[in-house]
């Protein structure tokens, strides 16, 4: 009996014990909030420094590092931890919002210290007190960034809260391949010359079709183009939601393209749309598609599945922009110098931006490093390795000068995501055009209660 | 001193041990007050205030609207005057009815053949673990694997296409979409039932089924005269417990249309609901739509329990 009450004593302490242990150790770290791990790759190769906690005896007896073991990254010296949620249905929204609501509560390791954002819902952060003033902390010169990512950044007072990485001007990119099987060539100029507005667009696609191929890589495809040059916002400061102008030009399109099977129906990250872009073993690109669009990160990043060297970029019928990743500064931080330094390394470090653009075709916030890299490029006749050597930079030089941030709101993820998708049901023949807009407008309300859709209103 | 402590001795030897019963169900009832019955009572408390969340770290609320929030919910918000709860609702209920109908069937069918003994089947042990498998895979992998086999260019489609057809969008209408669902929760759920009836029956006296087949009755006939009516309070427990799991049906859905209840909104459940608008932080109406739910599944187990229960 005296023995079974030791031991369980002794079970006791050692709990007590352990449980102590990991609970008065409230190291600080650094915490990042992420969607992907775009950024974390590029801040763990340039900008952090690197760590090796495990030793180990080499052959001559020496101790030195364990180059087997982990590596873990630090900024002066403060280790950082991730947290990746992906953004799809804005699950990362969620996730964050609950974390940013908790930071006065949370111990001083789990307090956010950073989170990025994107261009569809920066705002909601960005004119929130969940971000603070990044002048203050240390980030003061922005005069090399270009101005929209500023603007995107700053509350309804200007004051600024975070900084972009990337500026992310979007242009069509295209199968070098099927360029030259459908119009003889592949030179971007001539490309440039037949797509250059909608109409050939479309002409085009039907040339494209012709010889089995699929315009676009998928209906949501082209949607970017249309809604980032909106003129109106989607929902306006009285609470009121409604379709911008602009969208209509999708709308027509995607119609005409899905009845003329020019491409299918599906979304912009789908199965099906990856197939369409990735080279067939046996078959290669017979029956895939010609092109999509998107900015520097889309084709560094989200093409995985594509061959290197069997695209080429030109501007594309309209001008616009797509996405990009802001740094943003979480109020109550504890690590505000961290968060100044990497934010300072990504807009202000010449090196760094440089290696951005050079080994992994960014085109970065750095307008003096972009235009250093594109002349470069230009005189030593180089550029991007995915696009077969075409200098994308210089490209990109020239599209970013027309880039507007205008008539964002907190909802655009939400509103742009669901438009497609309830559209979509449309073109795939469930339900009529209205209802699939009718759906649209529940699906937002359901999410957003205090907004106000037509529809309901009129019900009512 | 002596006295007391020899006293306090003679007490102990006469200590009963009626109390032990009831400290032993008291780690139960704690956990249920905490994380249960008051979570329930703070649901049916906020169903009456608005309260949501308007932007990150914005509240409006908690304000006091009385029945406003279950009012609202019953007021259609499109043009064709769908009243959107009722709708989930029905969706429930008819993925539950082309699910259930089949488990019970088969479920009942499984159970005779294996617990008889004149059929006498072998290798009960290896289909009874086979029949229950896919119960043993969460619910969300499970749909996970019908939502890639059924994609528009899974292992289906392209045995279609290779086959000189078209690509069938299994997963974006409403027919196909609530089948696949229903029979996710089919395939999913029948071992469950098997098992539970096949202890049913076994639990009737066998000297009944001896006589009647001594009596020259036909298998039909023992099973509509005895199994049927001595298993009843089983099957009973079996039909109730899948009605509630089937009303609060939400992984499978939630998972094969990536929880958007799509085409239409014809795959969308009532728990989808609640979760979406649980996740949109609109704790009034969220609650509203669970007292909703409750209920409904009170009323429905009430009738079930008093029709079973009339003779």
């Amino acid at each position: 009996m005296k023995k079974g009450l030791l031991s369980a004593v002794a079970l006791l302490a050692t709990v007590v014990g352990a449980a102590t242990m990991t609970s008065c150790a409230p190291k600080n770290v650094i915490n990042i909030r992420a969607w992907n791990d775009e950024f974390k790759r590029f801040f763990e190769k340039y900008v952090s420094d690197e760590k090796i906690d495990s030793m180990t005896t080499n052959e001559a007896g020496d101790t030195v590092e364990n180059p087997n073991a982990p590596k873990t990254y630090h900024v002066d010296g403060v280790p950082v931890k991730w947290s990746i949620v992906p953004s799809q249905d804005a699950q990362y929204q969620d996730k964050l919002d609950i974390a940013l609501e908790k930071q006065e509560k949370a111990s001083e390791g789990e307090k956010v210290d950073m989170f990025l954002a994107e261009a569809d819902y920066i705002l909601k952060y960005a004119d929130s007190a969940t971000t603070q003033n990044i002048r203050e902390i240390g980030v003061t010169d922005m005069s090399k960034t270009y101005n929209y990512t500023v603007q995107a950044a700053s509350d309804r007072n200007g004051v600024v809260k975070g900084v972009s990485f990337q500026c992310c001007p979007s242009a069509l990119i295209y199968n070098k391949v099927i360029a030259e099987d459908v119009f003889g060539t592949s030179d971007p100029a001539v490309i440039q010359e037949k797509l250059s507005d909608w109409d050939k667009f479309n002409e085009a696609a039907a040339a494209v079709k012709a010889k089995g191929y699929f315009m676009t890589a998928s209906v949501e495809d082209s949607y970017r183009v249309f809604s980032n040059n909106a003129t109106t916002p989607w929902v306006d400061a009285n609470g009121n939601v409604s379709i911008p102008e602009a969208i209509n030009g999708w709308k027509a399109q995607s119609k005409l393209f899905i009845e003329k099977e020019y491409t299918v129906n599906d979304g912009v990250w789908g199965d099906e749309k990856n197939k369409n872009i990735v080279k067939d073993k046996e078959t290669g690109y017979k029956g895939k598609a010609f092109c999509c669009f998107g900015p520097a990160w889309y084709y560094n990043f989200c093409m995985g599945g594509a061959t290197k060297g069997d695209w080429r970029i030109c501007k594309g019928p309209q001008a616009h922009f797509w996405g990009g990743t802001w740094l943003m500064a979480a109020t109550g931080s504890n690590n505000t110098d961290a968060v100044a330094k990497i934010m300072n390394a990504f807009i202000n470090d010449e090196t760094v931006c440089e290696n951005l653009i050079k080994n992994d075709g960014q085109f970065t916030n750095n307008q003096t490093v972009n235009a250093r890299v594109a002349a470069e490029y230009t005189a030593s006749n180089k550029g991007n390795e995915f696009l077969g050597g075409q200098n994308d930079t210089a490209i990109f030089l020239d599209l970013a000068k027309n880039i507007k941030f205008e008539n964002a709101t907190n909802y655009d993820q939400i509103c742009n995501e669901k438009f497609q998708q309830f559209y979509r049901e449309y073109l795939g023949g469930s339900v009529t055009e209205s209802k699939a807009i009718e759906n649209f407008y529940k699906d937002v309300k359901t999410k957003y209660s205090h907004l106000i859709v037509p529809v309901a209103e009129e019900a009512k | 001193m002596k006295a007391i402590s020899l006293e306090r001795k003679e007490k102990k030897k006469k200590v009963t041990y009626d109390r032990w019963g009831l400290y032993f169900i008291i780690p139960f009832f704690v956990v249920y007050f905490l994380f249960t019955l008051i979570p329930q009572l703070l649901t049916i408390f906020y169903s009456f205030f608005e309260y949501y969340r308007k932007t990150v770290g914005v509240y409006i609320g908690p304000n006091f609207i009385g029945f406003q929030n279950y009012v609202n919910l019953f007021k259609p918000i499109d043009s064709s005057g769908t009243i959107d709860i009722l709708k989930y609702f029905g969706n429930t209920t008819i993925m539950w009815i082309v699910g259930a109908l089949p488990q019970f069937l088969i479920a009942l069918i499984l159970a005779v053949m294996f617990t008889s003994t004149r059929l006498n089947v072998k290798g009960q042990g290896f289909f009874k673990t086979v029949f229950y498998l896919p119960n043993v895979i969460m619910a969300s992998a499970f749909s996970l694997l019908i939502f890639q086999v059924f994609g528009r260019v899974g292992p289906i489609n392209q045995i279609i296409v290779m086959n000189g057809g078209n690509t069938v969008d299994f997963l974006r209408q409403k027919t196909s979409v609530r089948a696949l669902i229903a029979m996710t929760n089919f395939v999913m759920w029948f071992g469950n039932t098997t098992i539970v009836l096949m202890a049913g029956i076994q639990g009737i006296d066998e000297s009944l089924f001896e006589s009647a087949r001594i009596d020259g009755a036909s298998s039909f006939k023992v099973f509509k005269d005895i199994t049927m009516p001595l298993l009843k309070p089983i099957f009973i427990y079996c039909f109730i417990t899948s009605m509630i799991g089937g009303l609060q049906m939400f992984d499978v859905p939630q998972i094969l249309t990536a929880g958007q209840g799509t085409p239409d909104f014809t795959s969308k459940t009532i728990v989808m609901f609640i979760n979406e608008v649980l996740r949109a932080k609109d704790y009034g109406k969220s609650g509203a739509i669970s007292m909703i739910l409750f209920i409904i599944t009170g009323i429905l187990s009430l009738i079930v329990y008093k029709i079973t229960n009339k003779d």
